[in-house]
């Protein structure tokens, strides 16, 4: 598995007090790797900081063997990395109109983009609701729209906040079931959790953050350790 | 996205005027409330701006505000009814020089019932000491304007000092003025013109008129170029000339309110 | 009561009989708002989303600067713009007093406190996850503003329509810098003034009646729109 980016020494205070004080990250082609850690414990600011939403105070990027700068990185990365917020927020437009959101500034021939776009809503099963607003869905059609919205962006990397919470067990299967396919499709995917046996069966890896620090886990399937992503 | 602007883009050049490229030049001329609202302007506007072929923007205040206008040099022509302040604006080099073009008359007017007994009296100061000594209600302009600059002198002349509850200055043009002075049934000064066009829906009647000292003349001044280099100085000298042709004092003279003359041209 | 009645009647023929005089009034009224509030939208839409996004000293006191600026009586900024433009004035060699321009110029700046102070409101109550939905979907920071433009429109359109009922409407301002020259920078609340110190009383409520119209539907409109922005956030 290569290395898409790799960051050291990344701190991050709030308020005055340190919150993020992570050695090394690697983020890796095509892993699944789920970021645990109580409520508060800063895994939707880690997140958002590999997003570029947020600054850390410090930190060195590693991208393609080059080290740049966090702007540069950030520049770099913007089409490659996709957030999903806890609640994905969707534009108050159609379901097609969100989905191709991302593709419009591409200046695709339109063709293009409603063939790639009926894709989009194949893929994630929502084609009956195309021409409904947005915003008149159900939690778990939402969430499949904005499934759907990131993945017709070919992302690198996925970045899904708490995707499971407030879901009833049908719409967690379904997530679980994307996120699978997402996987399948190659996407590397960092999910941050407060309930690591919902999504264990999915990952990869297990990274838990504690005290701003990361510490990797074990694996809990198949009682076998398997570390496949660094660390501290 | 784009059709929001879209849409309002063709709203606004909906409204944007077709700007009719009118290349005739433009004097801005102050007037008094009083002169434009006579009506008289309606009648020589469309014969000045087409025999000179130019467009005038009349702006009505005032006396006291189109002199500063004049002042500031906001306007080229000023033609107000104030002939002591006309002549200091000239003095102190604002205008170039004050031609007398017509004059009109102020008459008094006040409630039918006559409380102060001024009716038909042939002496304005006398009139005026009437309503003094009865603390008869009077409504004045109040507003610098040459109607007030008229009743103070005449209040100056005849040695009184107009104060009091009776005594009210509104600081209003002649309408809103005649308006106050028939609601409160007071007396008040009013040239004739402006009269004339309020008689029938005014409660109030004329009680003096034709007396010494109400004559009312209109002068007309160009700004002083030499301070304003960009006013339309030429433009407003023939203007002024115009005011002096034969044509205009047939139309000055011609023109009626409820058939009764209005003005009187003067020769320069 | 029976000159108010028999003035009303005349009003409305007046109105419908496309009187020009009239029609060119209630003309100028719109062209001159509409152009100032064109103006006065963009500018203070961007520098609201500035006020409420970044941090920069000196902000609360902008935007406490701009909530009491909305209290500035129309008069006062007409004589202040008429003092600047005169031609004794700073700007007089521009020689845009008593034009459309003149107008235009005071309305924006009666309209733009106003829109600032109530969009602002509207950024700031926007949802900080519009403008990082839009990015972390590759928008470029102006892409990502229009969005955040469309979904928070509502809040827009209100301020918008507020505004815009302000300066249709007010005559201090464009009084003392338009001159209310007839057939020129005449529009309908000068022309109600003028109208109404002549005793004019059916022109005058003639325009009054238009005015009144658009006042109405402008509510409405608000009504409409802020209802909206509540149901559908």
């Amino acid at each position: 598995m290569s290395e898409i980016i790799h960051y050291s020494n990344l701190r991050k205070s709030v308020h005055g007090e340190l919150l993020l004080n992570i050695d090394s990250l690697v983020i890796n082609e095509q892993a699944c790797v789920a970021l645990s850690g109580r409520n508060g414990a800063g895994k939707s600011t880690l997140m958002r900081i590999i997003a570029g939403l947020e600054t850390p105070d410090s930190v060195t990027v590693t991208l393609d063997d080059k080290t740049l700068s966090w702007r540069r990185a950030c520049q770099k990365m913007r089409t490659h990395v996709i957030y999903l917020h806890q609640n994905p927020y969707l534009f108050d437009c159609s379901v097609t109109d969100n989905i191709a959101y991302g593709l419009r500034r591409k200046k695709l021939p339109l063709k293009d983009i409603s063939r790639k776009v009926s894709d989009a809503l194949d893929w994630a099963g929502i084609g009956h609701l195309q021409l409904r607003n947005a915003r008149e869905l159900s939690g778990g059609e939402r969430q499949r729209v904005a499934f759907a919205r990131a993945r017709i962006l070919s992302p690198r990397v996925l970045l899904l906040d708490e995707p499971m919470t407030n879901m009833d067990s049908e719409a967690r299967e379904q997530t679980c079931r994307m996120i699978r396919r997402l996987r399948e499709d190659g996407v590397s995917i960092l999910l941050a959790t407060h309930e690591y046996h919902t999504v264990a069966h999915l990952c990869d890896a297990h990274l838990s953050l504690q005290a701003g620090r990361l510490h990797p886990q074990p694996l809990e399937q198949d009682g076998e350790e398997r570390k496949i992503i660094p660390y501290r | 996205m784009p059709r929001y602007f879209a849409n309002l883009l063709s709203l606004l050049l909906l409204v944007v005027p077709l700007v009719s490229a009118d290349e005739r030049p433009v004097v801005r001329m102050a007037t008094t409330t009083s002169t434009e609202n006579s009506g008289l302007f309606q009648v020589i506007q469309p014969v000045f701006e087409e025999d000179l072929g130019i467009r005038v923007h009349v702006i009505a205040v005032g006396t006291g505000k189109a002199l500063e206008l004049g002042r500031r040099g906001d306007v080229d022509v000023v033609l107000v009814h104030a002939r002591p302040a006309e002549e200091a604006f000239v003095e102190a080099g604002y205008g170039v020089a004050r031609h007398e073009i017509m004059y009109n008359d102020f008459v008094m007017v006040g409630p039918p019932d006559d409380t102060a007994g001024v009716r038909g009296l042939q002496d304005a100061g006398l009139a005026l000491g009437r309503i003094a000594t009865v603390k008869a209600m009077f409504v004045s302009r109040g507003d610098d304007s040459g109607t007030h600059k008229k009743e103070l002198a005449l209040w100056k002349d005849a040695g009184i000092q107009p104060q009091g509850n009776w005594y009210r200055e509104v600081g209003q043009g002649m309408g809103k003025t005649l308006q106050i002075a028939g609601e409160t049934q007071g007396y008040t000064l009013v040239d004739r013109g402006t009269w004339l066009a309020y008689q029938a829906r005014s409660p109030l009647e004329l009680l003096v008129s034709g007396a010494a000292g109400l004559k009312n003349p209109y002068g007309i001044i160009a700004v002083n170029a030499k301070r304003f280099p960009d006013t339309n100085h030429q433009a407003a000298g023939r203007l002024i000339e115009w005011f002096q042709s034969d044509r205009a004092h047939e139309l000055i003279a011609g023109y009626r309110v409820n058939g009764e003359q209005l003005f009187y041209p003067v020769g320069d | 009561m029976d000159s108010l009645s028999a003035a009303t009647s005349e009003s409305f023929r007046l109105l419908f009989s496309g009187d020009a005089d009239l029609w060119v009034i209630i003309f100028t009224s719109f062209s001159v708002s509409i152009r100032a509030i064109m103006i006065a939208a963009p500018l203070a839409f961007i520098v609201a989303f500035l006020m409420a996004h970044l941090r920069y000293p000196g902000r609360r006191t902008m935007i406490a600067g701009f909530s009491a600026m909305q209290s500035i009586p129309a008069v006062v900024v007409g004589l202040t713009v008429y003092l600047v433009l005169s031609r004794s004035g700073p700007l007089g060699d521009l020689k845009l007093l008593f034009t459309h321009s003149a107008m235009i110029t005071g309305q924006v700046l009666l309209a733009f406190p106003l829109l600032v102070a109530i969009s602002h409101s509207t950024f700031q109550a926007a949802d900080q996850r519009v403008w990082e939905t839009a990015v972390t979907l590759g928008a470029k920071p102006y892409r990502a503003f229009f969005t955040l433009l469309h979904e928070i429109r509502f809040g827009l359109i209100a301020a918008f329509i507020a505004a815009f009922g302000r300066i249709i409407a007010e005559v201090g301002c464009s009084m003392m810098v338009g001159g209310n020259i007839l057939g020129y920078t005449r529009n309908i609340p000068t022309a109600i003034a003028l109208e109404t110190s002549k005793g004019e009383f059916s022109q005058a409520i003639a325009l009054g009646i238009v005015l009144l119209s658009m006042a109405l539907f402008l509510n409405g409109l608000l009504a409409f729109f802020q209802g909206r922005g509540v149901m559908s956030s």
